[in-house]
């Protein structure tokens, strides 16, 4: 039998025209930039941190670092998990209004699943939210 | 703190529905580390990418995880 969550769903309706929304990106994927630390992958409790990307960022500036998943594709093309630069191409389409000035790459992977929703979760949440600039979100996984 | 709308884009969509996410697609059989296709498929990705984009503007299913085929993407 599949458990499911018994908390409330954290459903926040969107209020404004996609075509006026800026949109940030926040992934469990492992993905940072190749001149931040990257995830500590040693470590069998995972890592709760996360890395700040900016929205301009250059693709060939981006990287993975994460040890559960086959992380081949993303190396080869970082748009299968993190799509900074098809998103940029749908504001300039006209599709959402802009692209957030910040991003989120975190590994997904931790055993210490009550710090990650009530400690990293809300930072990453609040940095979005200050930083970003975003009045919505696209997450990704590996 | 306000609430931020949310989209989920996953591969593992069993795993994924056990949180109950406020909104999430999943491309049907797409691989773990293919959330949005495969390498260089750009339109693929960009179909993905906007599919999400406009589930955040969707009737309301919260809870729901929607699966969405894509031939395209192959075996």
């Amino acid at each position: 039998m599949t458990l499911l969550s018994r908390k409330c769903v954290p459903y926040t309706p969107l209020d404004r025209d996609l075509a006026k929304c800026t949109i940030a990106l926040v992934t469990a994927a492992g993905v940072h930039r190749v001149d931040q630390e990257p995830f500590n992958i040693a470590d069998d409790l995972g890592d709760l941190t996360f890395r700040a990307i900016g929205g301009d960022a250059a693709i060939s500036d981006l990287m993975v670092t994460h040890h559960h998943y086959d992380h081949g594709d993303a190396d080869r093309d970082i748009n299968v998990v993190f799509p900074l630069e098809l998103l940029r191409e749908l504001a300039t389409e006209g599709v959402i209004g802009q692209v957030a000035r910040e991003h989120v790459g975190y590994m997904g992977y931790t055993m210490q699943l009550k710090l990650m929703y009530e400690q990293t979760a809300p930072s990453i949440a609040e940095y979005i939210d200050k930083k970003g600039k975003a009045d919505a979100v696209i997450l990704t996984g590996g | 703190m306000r609430g931020i709308p949310t989209v989920l884009i996953t591969v593992s969509p069993e795993v994924s529905a056990q949180m109950r996410p406020p909104r999430a697609i999943s491309p049907k059989g797409f691989r773990i580390g293919n959330s949005l296709g495969k390498p260089g498929m750009r339109q693929l990705q960009k179909k993905v990418l906007r599919d999400a984009i406009a589930t955040l503007a969707a009737p309301a299913r919260p809870g729901e995880v929607i699966e969405i085929a894509y031939p395209e993407y192959g075996e």
